[in-house]
């Protein structure tokens, strides 16, 4: 399966992080989160030009469009 | 008859999972609201009586790790080790597991006695979801209580159980991570064995793995020596696994939550969408979301402003009197006028609270806990990056309509140091209220709405600039919109008066002193006509620069202390509200365009002083002084070319 950065999703796909390509420190805040390699997540929105708001582990996160960018996710 | 047993408790927890509404259960009005020594994140401090003991409960930020991202974090992670509370109430929200144990595990790492309090049971049938409370307890190795926070519902067993804990002299046993972490862990942990650091080993160990800058300087200054050693560890463990050894234990976290959170909850029955979740789906469209916003946002203006006028006329009428009735039993002379000032500087602070401040923080807290500030920022997270900030710094931003004291103290709500102080800074060049009479009033009134509209367009402008410019000077990298998106829920209306009470008590704290200080030095200058010499000394600014008649320095000078004041000042040395008599429209504009932008008024200096040190608050001011004339002259200038 392709992978492609999380802002090119569509809305409601359900997709798997392959890898994140953050610095050091937004990807440790990502894990902290709960956001690393292998995390089942759901695309739930995606404001135009804007943030993304993802299903992940059971509730709703909002990433900053710049950030998202940089998470690398491929389909189920 | 017993002793009395002192006990110091903290709670813990994520945003939005009802620390606060426990919090307020637990103490109602006996707490206290501050900031921590030196820092501007709010420490939220109250006791209760329970059984025999006397309980000291701390309200901890809510976090979602105990990492060095931000000063919550670190300062939590400090009072934890430091302080050693006597138990931990972790409060987690039931219907969000498995995120919310992430940070569980984290606060287990620290070793410290503590209660799962397993917040909003009540909703768990609804979303379908149901957790078998025993073999959690078993898996964490903690107690567990299910807890309707909002109707105080299991909170004394919370309680019972820690107690229990206490007396048993209870300590968490450590929970397992994969294979190979736990090798590399205790091998890590015997070299620090020795060590002399209040943080329990096994979580030093994890940190170093997880490269936390603060504890390698711990080490550091301690036994260098160490590092080498972690270094070669780490390298091992990223051999293993094929990623950052610092992702590795997050990441080992997340696998042990995913297992328990299968063990424990069962999904009962397939999701149906809820009434709150068409909500959410209204609320943050990518078309409607904006209407909405835009009509909940200016009923919230328009419903502060109608009751905050109202409000204001009737508290005119009733203290309209007073200064005749002081002036008759005290006389006029300089001592009277001082007393009378610190009287009027009160008054001028109650007028300021009651129809403002109190009905915007009623409604930022509203909102706050309804869960729609979340979509706010969602919904703005685009148009706040390009002045350098994200979309939580919109919420700042609109409160500064209203007053810029509130909006100021709100920067809290921004991760970083950094991202609080550009929003406060940007708060301050908001047109609030006062502004926006001085606006009206003489623009809107004598030379158009047109030019009304444009001086606000102009302020937007200005905020944009500046916001990319100090984004770009002052260093740090800007932060990425990281949040949770919260469900809606009722709102809980005695959390919302609560936070509203004590906010507001502290803010007459900050500003009370300030503003009777600066007042009293206005009417000392005032009753030795120094006002009028001070007039004359910035006439060359006001007069030359500004094109403005030389009066304007006195009232740009009682400015200083509310903004309206330039207006009605104006108004009693005239003793007409025909300002055109005095000022051409040119003048007009280039006074309303000064007066919004030349100084915070008194109580906001105050509140960026509280926030942010009083250093930067007056850079801040000398900075819109200066800017203010500046932008004045050029204005001026350019008018009297059209």
């Amino acid at each position: 399966m392709k992978e492609i950065s999380l802002i090119q999703a569509k809305e409601n796909e359900e997709m798997i992080i392959v890898s994140i390509m953050a610095g050091q420190v937004a990807t440790k805040r990502l894990a902290d989160m709960g956001l690393v390699q292998d995390t089942k997540i759901k695309i739930l929105r995606k404001a135009p030009f804007g943030p993304i708001e993802i299903g992940v582990r059971g509730s709703k996160l909002v990433l900053g469009r710049g950030l998202a960018a940089k998470i690398f996710v491929k389909h189920l | 008859m017993n002793k009395v047993k002192k006990l110091n408790v903290v709670l813990a927890g994520q945003a939005n999972v009802g620390k606060s509404v426990i919090f307020n259960y637990l103490t109602g009005l006996h707490q206290h609201i501050g900031n921590w020594p030196g820092k501007t994140v709010e420490k939220a401090e109250g006791t209760l009586w329970y059984k025999d003991y006397f309980i000291d409960l701390l309200d901890l930020p809510g976090i979602y790790s105990l990492s060095t991202y931000s000063i919550e974090e670190i300062i939590s992670r400090e009072y934890i080790a430091f302080q050693k509370p006597d138990f931990i109430i972790n409060v987690v929200d039931a219907t969000h597991l498995e995120r919310n144990l992430i940070f569980t595990l984290q606060l287990l790492e620290m070793e410290r006695p503590m209660v799962l309090a397993l917040n909003m049971v009540n909703l768990l049938k609804e979303k379908g979801l149901e957790i078998d409370f025993k073999k959690l307890e078993e898996f964490l190795g903690i107690p567990v209580v299910p807890v309707v926070a909002i109707n105080g519902k299991g909170l004394t067993q919370v309680l019972d159980r820690g107690i229990e804990l206490v007396k048993q002299n209870f300590k968490p046993k450590s929970l397992k991570y994969g294979k190979e972490l736990e090798e590399i862990l205790e091998n890590l942990i015997l070299t620090l064995k020795d060590l002399d650091l209040p943080y329990p080993k096994r979580w030093l160990a994890l940190k170093l793995l997880e490269k936390d800058q603060k504890i390698e300087g711990l080490i550091k200054n301690k036994r260098p020596k160490i590092l080498e050693k972690v270094k070669e560890l780490s390298l091992e463990l990223e051999r293993l696994h094929g990623e950052d050894s610092s992702i590795i234990v997050a990441h080992e976290r997340c696998n042990l939550v995913f297992q328990i959170v299968n063990e424990t909850v069962k999904i009962t029955k397939p999701k149906k969408l809820s009434f709150n979740e068409k909500l959410d789906n209204l609320t943050s469209h990518k078309i409607w979301g904006y209407p909405i916003m835009v009509t909940i946002l200016a009923l919230m203006f328009i419903s502060v402003f109608k009751f905050g006028n109202l409000i204001s006329l009737f508290f005119e009428n009733l203290t309209s009197g007073w200064q005749e009735i002081w002036q008759t039993v005290l006389g006029t002379s300089m001592w009277s006028s001082l007393g009378w000032t610190i009287i009027e500087s009160a008054l001028s602070l109650i007028s300021l609270a009651l129809p403002y401040i109190i009905p915007f923080y009623l409604f930022l807290f509203f909102l706050e806990d309804w869960g729609y500030l979340a979509r706010v920022a969602f919904l703005t997270d685009n148009l706040m990056h390009k002045i350098g900030i994200h979309g939580k710094g919109c919420i700042p931003l609109i409160l500064g309509f209203g007053c810029n004291v509130p909006a100021c103290l709100s920067c809290r709500i921004m991760e970083t140091q950094r991202e609080r102080f550009i929003t406060g800074f940007l708060v301050t060049f908001v047109p609030c209220s006062a502004t926006t009479v001085i606006i009206m009033g003489l623009v809107g009134k004598f030379v158009g709405i047109s030019w009304a509209l444009i001086l606000y367009l102009f302020a937007f402008l200005i905020i944009l600039i500046l916001g990319k410019l100090v984004s770009k000077i002052l260093s740090g990298e800007s932060v990425e919109l990281i949040m949770e998106m919260p469900d809606y829920k009722t709102p809980n209306l005695k959390t919302v008066i609560l936070q509203t009470w004590f906010r507001l008590k502290e803010f007459i704290f900050i500003a009370g002193p300030l503003v009777i200080i600066s007042g009293l030095i206005i009417t000392a200058l005032h009753q030795t006509d120094y006002t009028l010499k001070i007039a004359e000394f910035l006439s060359p600014i006001t007069v030359k620069w500004l094109g403005l008649p030389a009066i304007t320095g006195s009232l740009l000078i009682f400015g200083i202390l509310r903004k309206e004041l330039i207006l009605l000042i104006l108004a009693t040395l005239l003793g007409t509200t025909n300002f055109s008599q005095v000022l051409s429209q040119h003048q007009m504009i280039v006074l309303s365009l000064v007066s919004m932008f030349y100084i915070p008024c008194v109580a906001t200096i105050a509140a960026l002083g509280k926030e942010f040190g009083w250093k930067k608050s007056l850079g801040v001011t000398v900075f819109k002084v200066i800017f203010a004339i500046t932008v004045g002259g050029i204005v001026s200038r350019l008018l009297n070319l059209i």
